[in-house]
């Protein structure tokens, strides 16, 4: 996980601005994380301004996004039963790009692999899932058989598609974008560790990256005057059955973990989507992990138990 | 998997992820249909000191069909009280006139503006409009308009081409509307510039009856106005936008005030008779208005000019601006002020002179005299938790007419035949 340097986020009911030297710190909780949004202004009503958009985007995201909320946009399409179901501009861009993504990672990234991840839930778990219900599991997914047009999506009766792994860090790309069309100041927007600096920072943010062995502790700080920077793989969430830890990380091939996958991988991008998406690649790479963002060309860091 | 080249995924996700993020601002989500209506209701009050009142309530109605389609309703309904002047001039004895319907007199103290209280009415107007989003650059619209007092009824209808260019940072506006009002004034139409009858003159109702009706037309009389205008709106860069349009209004049939009169008065200001005015039944205005806009660190402000010249040669300049400071996330607060001035038309006088030859057309309507008029307003609103907005706007205007150049004759000059017009605007609004 990542953290800018005010290491200790308390869980703001709504959002809360504060004075800092520099400007100002918004926060709010967003998409079951602790997001903040860190302003170089003088004005505390701009600030307020900013950080109501970011606010109201990020929510507008997750309401829209979110696997978890009934009747929403994702709600129609997992509960069309086979049915063809109208999707709208924003959502045929997200699925075009989870479909680049499938393709480029070689399958490996589907954001149908929700069964798979249910199974593998990591809450208070002591066993791992039989091989029968792996393979019911896996016979309700795959991307390539969900078909989309301009203004519809179909898949076949029990499949569902899950943003999850896309939705945040599009929603800090999007409220960046928002921040910086709006206003020329500098800011950082920080949702649950994902971050982008859309406007360049003359003096730097400073940003941490945690230590998964040592939660809570900035294990390596980073100054970042523009661009993004996304982490993959949530080091809180495992379980160790039998001497063996698993992961989170799926292998929808397989349906298992992915093995001697790294703890945690952040990568740092001209934008958070793309960040995003080359350490969660690079996760599902496992031990060739290292060597497959070398080949990318991308500054990352790479935590491994 | 194998990798071809070595940064062949890197570059592949940063092209389609900044094709994701690169879109336009999208709405909320279009299924939460509660978001597709948007309703404005509103109360007005306008009041001019000693002079007309008006109550008007103002409710409309925005509903969206999908992202490509908009209803516009509104409703208007207003009803006005009170007097207004009547053309005539203050006089160093009291002035009796006769009602527009022929019905019953009114009678204005020594030294007083000639008011006419006869004035009330209740008008409605209604309007529907469709806007519809073709494809990316081009956007059309189309209307109906429909108004109606008791002397008076209008209908129009409009439409509209708008086509975006230079990525939406240009856009051309083409639209055109044609309005057809029919007049039916209260007492009929009077013959122009005949002369105001008094039953007093008359030995019975019968001929004072029959001598009215000798001013009057029968029947009720058209207008026809046609209008285009030509618009282009610039964003000129992240804060700042400007907009400049052309219209071109042509207006044919009656454009007379049926309730407007002038005193004839002699070389000593003394008023020898009233007769209904009369203006010409054709008119051509051209306008041209530019504006600009800014987003502020904490506000919004504008800019706007606007021209406007026509063949009775009636010209004005409006200079305006409103600033709106954002007082928090959810409040605001906005300064309005207005300037305007006119240069009279060329028909217009504040009298006639008895013994001249009595004009073609003539009026003494301080309205399309020289003036100038200004407004300052402020408007104050505020976004309550629920979402909806309430907004509260009180404004004061001034109109001071001036005179045209005319000389005044005798006991004219003790009286101030251009007297200011002040009154206050007050409005509550809620938007849900």
């Amino acid at each position: 996980m990542t953290k800018p340097i005010s290491r200790k986020l308390t869980a703001p009911t709504a959002m809360s601005l504060q004075p800092r030297p520099w400007g100002f710190l918004g926060s709010f909780t967003a998409m079951a994380s602790p997001c903040e949004i860190l302003m170089q202004v003088s004005d505390e009503y701009v600030a307020k301004q900013m950080l109501t958009l970011a606010y109201d985007e990020a929510r507008r995201i997750e309401q829209k996004f979110s696997r978890f909320i009934q009747g929403n946009a994702v709600w129609h399409l997992n509960h069309a039963q086979g049915e063809s179901r109208l999707i709208d501009l924003e959502t045929l861009h997200l699925l075009q790009f989870a479909e680049k993504c499938y393709v480029l990672s070689d399958t490996a990234f589907d954001i149908s692999a929700c069964p798979l991840m249910a199974l593998w839930r990591f809450e208070g778990q002591h066993r791992i899932p039989e091989q029968a219900e792996i393979d019911d599991a896996l016979s309700h997914v795959g991307f390539n058989r969900i078909t989309f047009t301009n203004n519809t999506l179909t898949m076949p009766a029990g499949m569902s598609v899950d943003f999850g792994g896309i939705a945040k860090e599009y929603a800090v790309d999007r409220t960046a974008q928002l921040l910086a069309q709006r206003w020329p100041h500098a800011v950082l927007v920080n949702f649950g560790g994902d971050i982008a600096c859309p406007v360049i920072n003359k003096d730097g943010w400073q940003v941490g990256i945690e230590n998964p062995h040592k939660l809570d502790n900035a294990a390596a700080l980073l100054t970042i005057r523009q661009g993004a920077l996304a982490t993959s793989g949530n080091t809180r969430r495992y379980i160790e059955v039998a001497g063996k830890r698993y992961g989170h990380i799926i292998n929808p091939k397989n349906g298992y973990p992915v093995e001697q996958a790294p703890l945690s991988v952040t990568v740092l991008a001209p934008n958070c989507v793309m960040a995003g998406m080359l350490a969660t690649m690079s996760m599902l790479k496992g031990a060739q992990a290292e060597d497959f963002l070398q080949q990318q060309g991308v500054d990352f860091k790479v935590f491994r138990g | 998997m194998q990798l071809t080249s070595k940064q062949h995924i890197a570059s592949a996700l940063a092209i389609a992820s900044c094709s994701l993020i690169g879109q336009q601002a999208y709405a909320a989500d279009p299924q939460l249909t509660q978001d597709d209506w948007k309703v404005d209701a509103a109360i007005m009050y306008y009041g001019e000191q000693d002079r007309v009142q008006a109550a008007e309530a103002i409710g409309n109605v925005q509903k969206a069909f999908g992202d490509t389609s908009l209803l516009d309703m509104k409703i208007v309904v207003d009803s006005l009280t009170g007097a207004s002047a009547s053309g005539a001039v203050a006089q160093a004895e009291s002035q009796t006139f006769t009602r527009p319907s022929g019905k019953g007199e009114y009678t204005i103290n020594a030294g007083d503006t000639p008011l006419d209280d006869t004035f009330h009415d209740t008008r409605v107007q209604l309007s529907a409009n469709w806007q519809e989003v073709l494809n990316q650059d081009w956007t059309t619209n189309v209307g109906v308009y429909a108004s109606k007092e008791f002397d008076y009824l209008s209908m129009g209808v409009n439409a509209g081409l708008e086509r975006s260019l230079n990525k939406n940072n240009t856009t051309l506006s083409l639209s055109a509307a044609f309005t057809n009002d029919i007049v039916d004034p209260v007492g009929g139409r009077p013959m122009a510039m005949s002369q105001m009858v008094f039953r007093d003159n008359y030995e019975s109702d019968a001929d004072y009856q029959a001598a009215f009706d000798q001013t009057r037309l029968s029947g009720d009389d058209t207008k026809q106005t046609s209008d285009i205008m030509f618009g282009v709106t610039q964003i000129l860069n992240r804060n700042w936008l400007m907009q400049a349009n052309y219209g071109l209004s042509s207006v044919s049939g009656y454009m007379t005030d049926p309730y407007k009169i002038l005193s004839e008065v002699d070389l000593n200001g003394q008023t020898q008779a009233y007769r209904y005015e009369n203006r010409p039944d054709s008119r051509l205005k051209h306008s041209v208005f530019v504006m600009t806009k800014g987003a502020l660190d904490s506000g919004v402000v504008d800019f706007s000019y606007r021209y406007s010249t026509d063949d009775w040669d009636i010209q004005s300049h409006t200079l305006e601006t409103h600033y709106r400071y954002n007082l928090s996330p959810t409040m605001y607060a906005q300064l309005h002020l207005r300037y305007y001035q006119q240069q009279a038309a060329e028909f217009y006088q504040p009298f006639l002179l008895s013994g001249e030859d009595l004009p073609e057309y003539a009026s003494a309507d301080y309205r399309i005299g020289d003036m100038t008029a200004y407004t300052v307003g402020v408007k104050f609103g505020q976004r309550l938790s629920n979402g909806h907005e309430m907004s509260y706007r009180l404004e004061y205007y001034q109109q001071n007419p001036d005179n045209n150049g005319t000389v005044l004759p005798g006991q004219l000059q003790q009286y101030d035949l251009f007297p200011s017009v002040k009154a206050i605007v007050a409005q509550v609004s809620y938007s849900f």
